[in-house]
């Protein structure tokens, strides 16, 4: 493709841009790509800001899976410097790409509370897991189910709804669980089952989480989420609850242990700056901000945790399959998986 | 066009102004929309052609996208058109309110509109409250959700076509014995169907191309074409088989556009003077034909708004607070900041395009381009072919002007079409230049129409939410960004500031409407 076109546009956009004075793109900046997810608090971003004479340049890339395929895709001219939000689910993919830059950083040195493949460095962690809702249980005289081939029998006949592998995360990270868990011709013969039963799919965690979840006026008493959930449901009631209307329900099987990080970009510039960010996400103030900002725990292993997380049992066993296989086979089985589950 | 008989010169189709003109919005459209999509498509290499078609599952989806679009304009013209007849022909109290009602949909974001749609038809709405079915799961959802959006469009078009209708003519064919219905199907049926045409392809491509309602109203079993080339882009890269894809919806589209543009050219005729006056509404029948009106924008405008509201109202203060957040605050002077620029844009655009593509049939279709192209091609292009560009202020502005100049550019063409030819003729043979006659005749005569279109422009502007396929930043966070971040996390109070943020955002899509429009008093394209 001749390329003299496509830089025929970009001089016509830039030199458009420039004249407009609109560009914010500015060499000192540090560009930083998150996930949309990303929450600190605007003070600790703007003491980072002070204390390293940088500017952040903080964009959002939307779901985790949509962020990496953006960095991918701009592999030969990155869009960003240092990247946070990669968990292990996409970090074969992450490596397998080389987007990453490979130097370790003074903060890949601590032992974190959970470990990723380096380059990346822990920031948070968490368990994708199922929740349900306790008032639907108790109203419907139906038992909480004890397996995950419970919900193959047509006592819990659509009653589940999950988030398609395909376009979110915590989807992806459950499926990952149950081939962990069952290995991959068993996994998807229960996921057959679960669509025969009535499965309900929906495109993201919010769509599955406020539309379809009965806790919010959906019909599915049970839901894919996070262990954390119902910690949040507490912290964010309206009335002081004693105890959350939600409850995780960590089945063998039904548990992702998903550990955040964040990396040097490969091709990045304002090297310096870049690892003092990797080194700030693992300090004491963010990694205490951000338990219930993100509603996930904190890498760093000396910091305590936020008292909302009493409500918020940490799941005892999880399951995945390994790096190698995730990175070979990932995107295969999501194919496999919307054929199963969709098609 | 038989009617057509200027005794003065036609304006060349080509000549150099014209030409000045068409280059301003080509040269956006090829930066922001043209370059980037192909660039993604070389990107993706060659896939083959025919493989959607051959694909039962991507046929299906294809199929399923062009059946709900088709659905969906049947039951906009047979709901929207009586509405229409009656907002036009009618006089009675609340009258331009209603006209104005009939907007609130259109600056709804797609999810919390869609979380009003469930709040009525949902497992726990009100229709199964009332021993109705429970609609979740069925393509009803999503056809309501359609018209939700979309019967506005046809009602403003019928509303505005049947203000057009000679008086005369409709009197001639009474007096000469027509009966009422005869009259309308005879004498205004011919005069306003450019105008129907012109709503309807628009109202097919708002179906055709969208993705976020589908996605959250028909779920995954009645997800469009759209939103599968979504997923292969940004979940999949597979950038092969979407560029694939994308072709062929912009074939299917552009073929539409294309039509449409041609019959709007051919049925143009210049506007009346004479426009039928509107009667006070007397008697049991015309009572009825208002009350009736007014009960559909209910059941089908308002209700998913009031459900909204009602929610907000009872969150809880906790909820409310939300309003003293500095947050909400920056996100509310984002949304007024991004909307005045992009419709200062917009305007300047889309006046160049409607004025260069009089007469010029391609022209005219290329207005549809930013509807038809997939914005999630444009993003990912942007992204690949202006990496240094990525997240700046200009391309986030170039991006929501892009979706909101096709309504100005439309509304402007639409009133050209039908300007009498003799005001200008008579300030020419009086010596008037072509500069001071579009300054003094043809502005003055478009401005409802602009006025009309910048309403539009504005009001997705304000509800855009397309922008965060950009890559979007946290400093620049917009009412809409803020909603979907509260609805990010789990919580009744973020639900409930979700709510309360979606009316905020409503009044001020009410207020860009009422500002822009208030001039026009009754707001129709009579001058």
């Amino acid at each position: 493709m001749p390329h003299g076109i496509f830089s025929f546009f970009k001089t016509t956009l830039g030199a458009a841009l420039l004249t407009a004075g609109l560009t914010a793109a500015n060499a000192a900046d540090l560009r930083v790509l998150t996930h949309s997810s990303f929450t600190v608090p605007k003070p600790l971003l703007a003491q980072f800001e002070k204390d390293n004479g940088v500017k952040l340049r903080i964009t959002k890339g939307g779901d985790a899976g949509e962020m990496l395929n953006k960095l991918i895709l701009t592999k030969a001219n990155p869009i960003a410097d240092v990247v946070y939000g990669i968990d292990n689910a996409f970090a074969p993919k992450a490596l397998a790409a080389g987007v990453l830059d490979t130097s370790t950083t003074a903060a890949a040195g601590r032992k974190p509370a959970a470990e990723l493949p380096a380059p990346l460095v822990p920031v948070d962690y968490g368990y994708v897991t199922l929740n349900y809702d306790k008032a639907w249980f108790a109203k419907n005289g139906v038992a909480v189910p004890k397996t995950l081939d419970d919900l193959t029998q047509p006592a819990y006949a659509k009653l589940l709804v999950v988030q398609n592998p395909a376009t979110s995360s915590p989807g992806y990270a459950f499926l990952l669980s149950t081939i962990g868990a069952m290995g991959e011709d068993k996994a998807f013969d229960f996921w057959a089952k679960l669509r025969a039963n009535g499965l309900k799919v929906a495109k993201g965690w919010t769509e599955a989480y406020y539309t379809e979840f009965s806790q919010n006026g959906g019909k599915h008493p049970i839901v894919v989420s996070y262990a954390t959930s119902p910690a949040a449901e507490v912290f964010y009631s309206k009335t002081k609850l004693s105890e959350p209307p939600t409850a995780s329900l960590s089945l063998p099987g039904a548990v992702f242990r998903q550990v955040e990080g964040v990396a040097l970009v490969k091709g990045g510039k304002q090297r310096p700056a870049a690892e003092k960010f990797v080194e700030f996400m693992r300090s004491p103030a963010v990694q205490t901000a951000m338990q219930t900002d993100m509603w996930m725990y904190p890498a760093e292993a000396g910091v305590a945790k936020a008292d909302a997380f009493r409500f918020a049992p940490e799941p005892t066993a999880f399951n995945a399959p390994s790096d190698a296989d995730i990175a070979a086979k990932g995107s295969d089985w999501v194919a496999r998986w919307t054929k199963v589950v969709l098609k | 066009m038989a009617f057509e008989t200027p005794r003065l010169k036609r304006p060349r189709p080509w000549a150099w102004d014209r030409w000045a003109l068409a280059a301003v919005p080509l040269l956006f459209l090829a930066v922001v929309l043209v370059a980037p999509a192909v660039r993604l498509m070389v990107e993706g290499g060659s896939a083959d052609l025919w493989a959607p078609w051959q694909d039962p599952y991507l046929r299906g989806r294809l199929l399923w996208s062009l059946a709900q679009a088709a659905m969906t304009c049947g039951l906009v013209l047979l709901i929207g058109l009586p509405m229409g007849w009656v907002l036009a022909r009618l006089d009675f109290p609340g009258r331009s309110l209603l006209l104005r009602g009939l907007m609130l949909p259109f600056v709804v974001p797609t999810l919390v509109a869609a979380m009003g749609v469930l709040a009525l038809m949902g497992p726990r709405g009100l229709l199964a409250q009332w021993g109705g079915p429970d609609l979740q799961g069925t393509p009803w959802l999503l056809l309501f959700g359609n018209l939700f959006f979309n019967l506005c469009v046809l009602v403003r078009a019928a509303v505005d076509a049947l203000s057009q209708v000679s008086a005369a003519r409709v009197a001639a064919a009474r007096s000469l014995g027509a009966t009422p219905w005869r009259a309308f199907w005879r004498v205004e049926w011919p005069a306003i169907a450019p105008w129907l045409a012109s709503a309807l392809c628009l109202v097919f491509l708002y179906c055709f191309s969208g993705f976020g309602l589908a996605l959250v109203l028909g779920g995954q079993a009645y997800a469009t074409a759209e939103v599968e080339i979504y997923t292969l882009v940004a979940h999949e890269l597979q950038l092969g088989q979407a560029s694939v894809l994308s072709v062929w919806m912009l074939l299917l589209t552009g073929a539409v556009a294309l039509g449409y543009a041609t019959v709007e050219r051919r049925l143009a005729t210049p506007a009346r003077a004479d426009g039928v006056l509107r009667r006070p509404a007397r008697g049991v029948v015309l009572w009825s034909a208002v009350m009736a009106t007014v009960g559909v924008w209910v059941l089908i405008c308002a209700a998913p708004l009031i459900a909204i509201a009602h929610g907000a109202m009872f969150s809880g203060a906790y909820a409310w607070g939300v309003l003293r957040e500095d947050d909400t605050l920056l996100a509310l002077y984002n949304t007024v900041r991004f909307s005045l620029l992009a419709l200062v844009l917009a305007t300047v655009l889309g006046v160049a395009h409607a004025l260069a593509a009089r007469r010029v049939l391609w022209l005219r279709t290329l207005v549809f381009l930013p509807f038809i192209v997939s914005p999630v091609m444009v993003a990912f292009g942007l992204l690949l072919l202006y990496p240094e560009a990525s997240g700046s202020f200009g391309v986030l502005v170039a991006a929501y002007a892009l979706l909101a100049y096709p309504f100005v550019a439309k509304s402007v063409a639409s009133r050209l079409d039908s300007l009498p030819a003799h005001y200008l003729e008579a300030a020419r043979s009086l010596g008037a230049s072509p500069w001071r006659c579009f300054w003094r005749v043809t502005l003055p005569l478009l401005a409802p129409a602009l006025r009309r279109g910048m309403a539009f422009a504005a009001a997705t502007a304000v509800g855009e939410f397309a922008v965060s396929l950009f890559l979007s930043r946290p400093e620049w966070a917009t009412l809409t960004t803020l909603i979907y971040q509260h609805l990010g996390k789990p919580g009744a109070v973020n639900l409930g500031a979700a709510q309360v943020l979606a009316c905020v955002l409503m009044g001020l899509a009410l207020l860009a409407f009422v500002l822009i429009e208030w001039p026009g008093k009754e707001g129709d394209a009579r001058a």
